[in-house]
């Protein structure tokens, strides 16, 4: 566990090592105009607060690597092993099999378990040595967010005991899930610099992602709201592309919004936050021009997706557009494929990545909801995603209230 | 309802806990262990390959070259020391590799004793 300070007595001392190590490395050192209780010993690095220790920082980029790794290489000799193996008890390539065969066929090939074990457990590792610095600093990380909890540029509010027991689940094995533990959003912003395979450090994703979405025909945007904002990272570059429109973000993580309030404020974003449900946001009909989300659906039950676009088309006034990125939208299309191996990908995903809610997301036909409420219905540009993965390229649809 | 630890408000609820501790992806439970602190143990060699990466260019910056770490000639005391220090690492991480070990496994009973 990580002992590096004790913030009140040592921040001199880590001020002066932060600037000895941004002279060699090009990153800032920390930063004296900043509110007395942030924490950053080691400075930033542009958006993006350095983790407070080396070894930490080393830690994780090295799991980041294996990550690369095993999604690459790993995975398609895991995809070529499976086919031998597949062959050689006469599947034909193409040919579906029951889930339970896949199991049956594959249970023997020593480099999917590999792969799956390696997936599995290098996130596990990641999300421990996390969960582990900040607990271990629990008084000072908690006197961090209560600090920024009041400040500005941009409002928070928390509604705690409105947590549906659908969201209480630690998907992606996350320790405490979204709601449950305290450090939530720093453990899921610091966890998701790996998902991303170190390609968004300095929310570059999200930043495509907020020059794609767009705009209403007449050009009015006066209130953005962005379902499921997790630590704000979209929201955030929605704000900076709309500097002028009032940019609220949504999450039933109360730690995730705290997190990402307190990161806004760091960064001088006045960008608000509510912990609210997305399919009860509690604001007024007609109230926003844009609403958008990114990958909230696949992470919600069935009845929750329908009901986000039912609230998503009652909030948004008539010509607002409502843009939901997600993976693939159509159904039965998340990895691909009937392969004994990709069945067997996508359960250990649902199963063992605890992604609680993929079955559900898989039988959602988003277009066809957005019909059903009332929404026209066309192909968006591409979001971002296809950046991240090939796989989702085009999957991304948007909605236009009908006047 | 939110809990709180001691005076501090936490906003947190209870959580539905993931069963990933159950599960063996190796046949073995204990492979899958072995395996997953193999995974640590990459990152610790990395952790600290890159704290000596700094280290020599903080060094650079006060003369010490890495031409000159590479040159370094140790005195025979640094000699004698550091290889009782690598035969102490060789003999932790290796020593396993010498048990003779037996067919038991954790059901076997007494008999053969």
């Amino acid at each position: 566990m990580s002992n590096h300070f004790n913030r009140r007595s040592v921040m001199g001392g880590a001020a002066g090592l932060a600037g000895a190590i941004a002279s060699i490395s090009g990153t800032s050192p920390s930063n004296a105009k900043l509110p007395t209780n942030d924490i950053e010993p080691r400075g930033k690095t542009g958006k993006l607060e350095r983790l407070p220790t080396l070894d930490l920082e080393a830690n994780e980029e090295f799991l980041t690597s294996l990550r690369v790794f095993i999604n690459g290489e790993l995975t398609q000799a895991a995809a070529k092993s499976a086919a031998a193996t597949a062959s050689a008890k006469g599947i034909k390539p193409g040919q579906d099999v029951p889930l339970a065969e896949a199991f049956e066929i594959l249970k023997s090939d020593p480099i999917v378990a590999m792969r799956n074990h390696s997936w599995q457990h290098l996130q596990m590792l990641m999300w421990d040595n996390l969960k582990r610095e900040f607990h271990g600093n629990y008084d000072a990380y908690m006197a961090e967010m209560e600090a920024a909890d009041k400040a500005g540029p941009g409002k928070l509010e928390l509604n705690p005991g409105i947590e549906p027991a659908y969201t209480k689940h630690e998907i992606h094995m996350q320790p405490g899930g979204y709601t449950g533990d305290p450090f939530a959003g720093h453990i899921y912003h610091y966890g998701t610099n790996n998902f991303y395979n170190g390609g968004n450090y300095q929310d570059e994703l999200h930043m495509k992602m907020a020059s794609a979405v767009p705009v209403p025909k007449d050009g009015k945007v006066l209130r953005i709201l962005d379902q499921g904002c997790s630590c704000g990272q979209l929201t955030v570059a929605l704000k900076q592309r709309f500097p002028d429109a009032e940019v609220w973000g949504i999450d039933i993580g109360a730690p995730m919004v705290r997190y990402a309030h307190m990161r806004a404020v760091d960064m001088g974003v006045g960008a608000n936050f509510r912990h609210a449900l997305a399919e009860d946001s509690k604001f007024p009909d007609g109230h926003f021009d844009i609403v958008t989300s990114y990958i909230l659906h696949h992470e919600v039950t069935l009845e929750a997706s329908q009901k986000i676009v039912a609230e998503s088309h009652r909030v948004l006034r008539p010509g607002g557009v409502y843009y939901p990125i997600d993976f693939n939208t159509n159904g039965k299309k998340l990895l691909g494929g009937a392969s004994p191996y990709a069945k067997v990908r996508e359960w250990m995903t649902y199963r063992w990545n605890h992604e609680r809610w993929l079955m559900d997301y898989q039988a959602f036909d988003q277009a066809a909801e957005m019909t059903k409420v009332g929404f026209d219905v066309i192909n968006g540009p591409t979001s971002g995603m296809d950046s991240f993965n090939a796989a989702y390229a085009g999957s991304n649809f948007v909605g236009i209230k009908k006047a | 309802m939110a809990e709180t630890k001691g005076k501090r408000q936490e906003y947190t609820t209870d959580f539905i806990k993931a069963d990933i501790g159950n599960v063996s992806f190796l046949g073995n439970v204990h492979i899958d262990n072995i395996m997953t602190a193999l995974i640590a143990m990459g990152a610790e060699i990395w952790t600290d390959r890159r704290r000596i990466r700094v280290l020599e260019s903080l060094l650079e910056k006060k003369g010490v070259t890495r031409d000159m770490v590479e040159q370094y000639v140790p005195t025979a005391e640094e000699e004698a020391t550091w290889k009782k220090e690598r035969e102490v690492l060789v003999d932790r991480m290796y020593g396993q590799f010498a048990r003779q070990g037996s067919e038991f496994n954790i059901s076997s009973d007494w008999k053969n004793k």
